[in-house]
């Protein structure tokens, strides 16, 4: 292993220092200065208008402040920054409750980097993405804007099993990686899956590492740093591809041709799910990964049981595909052991479902959309201290309901849903909703998912239960399968989460949802729903900016809703660049 | 050459989706049915008194109806197709046999559903499950997803006759048309084709657009016709060229490739005659309906399935019509917005240019590509590009 690493040294530390020493050759240091000069003044300004603002504070106002934490969270933003001038003051218990949450993150990633210090260190030059992932606290910071008292550790503890799986799988893709650490051991048991369908087939395979291969280098970072998959989208696009295409597919096509992926794994199981362009996005990859490949098929008409026989057989047929490829042996018990804890899970989930329904929602935000469709997706039952985080939740979410608590400073004013594929590059879409306008999103479509209790003692039964699960992994549940899933499904959720706000996604490359765009309008118009449209291009920030997106809810709200904003500082702001 | 004697006619049956021999077979109590996929069987759509009609929209004008139903993001076939059911263009249909494979035409097809834009009575549209792969179990399900959801239907609301005898006799008369355009097409392996790329492309869609029992007549003469057809001796096309990639059913789209000076040797499009013109041989020992699913599975070019073989297959297909029909190159061609074809497109051309050794041009276009100076110019302009490689290569006439 450390052969290797000193292999890619000697390969890559000359020629990365030459380049080093013709970037800083070629640095006009007094251009800098006037930079830094720029953004001294800058601070400077902005502290001396802080001071000026607590100064000119009433006695009760500066209590509040002291208290429940700032009202006005724009001037965090500044202009072509990536980062916020200062972490939010959230009053002197949230901010303490903040503070444990960022330190957990820290270590988090502490125990990462310990766990092969000299793979994790060349990874981070040898991959673009890697670098982004420091930005993690920024993410947390960033995705808890407004929240206050035990709501910032509920979202604390939801974004943490995330990070840590995240942390995880990075250090053992690194470790595992021919370029880098190429661990023998744990090459021997590592197995790749689409990062488009579920994991749970894994629990039947205790022995192996499943890692959904383009997770981290495309998916999750996407959402961290809304800049990173342009260059895998101008890849692939410049390779002939058009640009209409959803970028999830896309990028992860970027991606293999760019060869961001680290070299490792026995075999690949590729997906048709969730939708078209997942599908195609196989022949891309296959070329590139030169593994093994089995492509998982799920019938699309997944309400129809007459499917359930075909995509129960691919089950059987990828599982003993598997079992041929690793030598390993599918373990019942195990599974069970598995499927049990996610069955649970399932019914914690429908609990939050239940407490938003109320007029107290308690479990709200961008950390909890995270949270449900990595655990739904990703963990799936698969990682036990993941159960400990849906316990821990679960009591606190009790106690805040029974004391009638609201999760944000500022107060929810309208009740709403999102709907439709959220924008990756703005994952904290939600908390600007609530912070700028009240509009507090209870549920999002991607949350609502599979809720029937897999079978646990039939082993034919499970199986085909696994099936169905797959069938409806995250996006497809919705997507797929016909209107009745997203239509008619909306209507639903409507009136059972008594919502008054649709905010309704259109994902400019998403055929799936555009097909039905017409219906959408006509049926929430002859309902009475505010219906609004937001478009944005799920991870390419280019096509519909953040604050494109900010400023088709602003339009709705001052010119239909005649309303002010909760926080004016958010209306018109900034982030171009911003992480 | 002289022009084909039923040519103008065959054109005249393409104007509309609803051409006066759709009229007489539902006069003579016949019924209708549409799709739009090679998924659906077409030969299965024309059992006992039903008749197939794969839907297209001529003449496509504005489709700011299904714009505002589906978004100006989606294909243009698809909206074309809605398009026309607003304007009533489809009013013929007894049903819609419909496959959940792309799902933009699934969005049609369901806006045609939701919005009851067919107004018979017992009018129905059905959405089959399709496979992405093909395997002993994926070729079951695919069987008891037609049998399900199209068969059983159009038995029940129709009293079709769905028998295996009524299968085996369907698949002799879509074979006695096979046959008629295989030969036709093979005719263009020639080193001076009798037939244009246009002319057959004309002809194959006929095939596709009218009840089959009403055209053979003519197609059979026009057979004859083209056998004896003497070609001008100096070839009026400067290269020959493979069409390839999503559905055309734009002859606009064959005519200014032709206009362009390529003639079109090879069809391997959705609307075209690879696949979709192959006999289908049955045995006896098996039931019809599997062989026939079993045919359209393995048959099938379509970018949707996604197992190694099937990619390969895609690929092998285009480079041996290519060779076989002697094409100086390929055009790759897919219909804007459409997402298998947009990944498919982007890199099976390259594969084709880069490993098959296949001069490409690799292009998108809107539904309605007649009008498109564009495409015109870059149609020309990969001529040129061939009449150079032939020139450097020491050859002479394009036939060569």
């Amino acid at each position: 292993m450390l052969k290797n690493n000193l292999k890619w040294a000697k390969k890559n530390i000359p020629q990365d220092l030459k380049i080093w020493k013709e970037l800083i050759s070629e640095v006009d240091w007094k251009d800098v200065g006037k930079k830094l000069k720029k953004d001294f003044e800058a601070t400077k300004e902005r502290i001396t208008d802080e001071v000026k603002t607590v100064a000119a504070m009433s006695g009760s106002e500066r209590v509040d402040l002291l208290v429940n934490g700032e009202k006005h969270l724009g001037r965090l933003y500044q202009s072509g920054k990536i980062a916020f001038t200062r972490r939010e003051w959230k009053g002197v218990e949230g901010t303490a409750r903040d503070f444990v949450g960022w330190l957990k993150i820290w270590g988090a990633m502490s125990a990462m980097v310990m766990k092969d210090p000299i793979s994790i260190a060349e990874g981070l030059f040898e991959y673009r993405w890697f670098s982004s992932y420091l930005a993690l606290p920024a993410f947390a910071d960033r995705n808890n804007l407004g929240l206050r008292g035990p709501h910032v550790t509920m979202a604390n503890e939801l974004f943490l099993p995330v990070f840590r799986y995240g942390a995880d799988m990075i250090a053992t893709l690194l470790m595992a990686d021919e370029r880098l650490g190429n661990n023998p051991k744990i090459r021997e048991k590592l197995l790749l899956f689409d990062e488009m369908t579920m994991s749970q087939m894994m629990a039947g395979f205790p022995n192996l590492e499943g890692i959904p291969y383009q997770l981290m280098p495309v998916f999750l970072v996407s959402e961290i740093d809304q800049l990173i998959c342009i260059p895998y989208i101008d890849a692939v696009e410049s390779f002939g591809l058009p640009s209409d295409t959803c970028p999830v597919p896309t990028s992860e096509c970027g991606a293999a041709i760019m060869d961001a992926l680290p070299h490792c794994g026995l075999g690949f199981i590729s997906t048709s799910t969730p939708c078209d362009g997942s599908d195609m996005a196989t022949s891309y990859q296959d070329r590139r990964f030169k593994m093994p490949t089995y492509p998982l098929t799920l019938p699309v008409r997944y309400d129809d049981e007459d499917t359930v026989d075909c995509g129960a057989e691919d089950m059987k047929r990828c599982i003993k595909w598997v079992e041929d490829l690793t030598g390993e042996k599918w373990d019942w018990d195990h599974y069970f052991e598995v499927i049990r804890r996610f069955n649970e899970q399932t019914n914690y989930e429908m609990h939050k479902w239940e407490i938003n329904k109320t007029p107290y929602p308690q479990v709200i935000g961008p950390a909890y959309e995270l949270f449900r469709k990595w655990s739904y997706e990703m963990d799936g039952g698969l990682y036990p201290s993941t159960h400990k985080t849906f316990k821990k939740i679960d009591k606190m979410m009790d106690r805040a309901y029974e004391k009638r608590m609201q999760p944000y400073r500022a107060p929810i004013r309208h009740r709403a849903i999102v709907w439709s594929c959220p924008a990756h590059y703005y994952a904290n879409f939600s908390n600007w909703l609530q912070n700028c306008w009240g509009i507090g999103v209870l549920v999002e479509m991607e949350s609502l998912n599979f809720t029937k209790m897999l079978n646990t003692d039939d082993k034919e039964e499970a199986i085909r239960d696994l099936a169905r699960l797959y069938e409806r992994m995250v996006m497809r549940k919705h997507t797929n399968g016909g209107h009745v899933h997203v239509l008619e499904e909306l209507w639903k959720q409507v009136e059972e989460f008594n919502v008054d706000i649709v905010i309704m996604y259109q994902h400019v490359c998403c055929k799936t949802m555009s097909g039905l765009q017409g219906l959408f309008d006509e049926q929430a118009r002859e309902r009475g729903i505010h219906l609004i449209w937001v478009e944005h291009d799920l991870m390419d920030p280019r096509t519909v900016s953040r604050r494109d997106m900010r400023s088709k809810i602003n339009n709705y709200m001052v010119n239909v809703f005649q309303e002010e904003p909760l926080d004016p500082s958010l209306v018109e702001f900034e982030d171009d660049v911003t992480w | 050459m002289k022009d084909l004697k039923h040519l103008i006619y065959f054109e005249g049956l393409l104007e509309n989706a609803n051409n006066p021999l759709i009229e007489q077979a539902r006069a003579e109590g016949k019924l209708a049915v549409g799709y739009t996929c090679f998924h659906m069987p077409e030969v299965l759509l024309n059992l006992d008194n039903c008749f197939s009609v794969r839907l297209r929209a001529p003449n496509t004008g504005s489709m700011d109806i299904a714009t505002y139903y589906m978004s100006n993001y989606t294909c243009e076939f698809c909206r074309a197709l809605l398009e026309r059911s607003f304007e009533g263009g489809f009013n013929f249909l007894d049903a819609l046999a419909g496959v959940d494979a792309c799902a933009e035409m699934n969005r049609c097809m369901e806006n045609i559903e939701l919005q009851n834009l067919i107004p018979n009575e017992k009018f129905f549209v059905t959405h089959a499950d399709i496979p992405y792969k093909v395997e002993d179990f994926t070729i079951a399900h695919y069987v008891r997803q037609i049998k399900n959801r199209v068969l059983s239907r159009l038995n029940e609301v129709y009293g079709v006759d769905i028998s295996d005898e009524s299968i085996r006799k369907a698949v002799n008369e879509h074979n006695e048309v096979c046959r008629i355009i295989t030969e036709i097409g093979n005719l263009r392996k020639q080193p001076n084709p009798p037939i244009t790329g246009y002319e057959f492309h004309v002809l194959n869609m006929v095939t596709y657009c009218c009840p089959k029992y009403l055209i053979l007549d003519k197609l059979k003469e026009t057979l004859t016709e083209i056998k004896k057809r003497k070609p001008d001796a100096k070839p009026w096309y400067r290269a020959r060229v493979a069409l390839v990639g999503s559905e055309v059913d734009d002859l606009g789209f064959t005519k200014l490739i032709e206009d362009s000076g390529a003639l079109i040797v090879a069809d391997r499009f959705c609307f075209g005659s690879t696949p979709g013109r192959e006999e289908i041989i049955l045995n006896d020992d098996e039931d019809a309906l599997t062989q026939v699913c079993r045919h359209y599975l393995e048959v099938s070019e379509c970018p949707r399935f996604m197992s190694n073989e099937k990619i390969s297959q895609r690929r092998e297909t285009a480079d041996r019509l290519a060779r076989e029909y002697g094409a100086e190159g390929i055009i790759f061609e897919q219909i804007k917005f459409c997402d298998f074809w947009a990944f498919e497109r982007a890199l099976a051309s390259h594969v084709q240019e880069a490993e098959y050794g296949h001069p490409v041009l690799s292009i998108d276009r809107p539904y309605n590509a007649r009008s498109s100076g564009q495409l015109r110019t870059r149609m020309q302009a990969f001529v040129e590009s061939l009449e150079i490689k032939r020139i450097q290569k020491g050859g002479g006439s394009p036939q060569c």
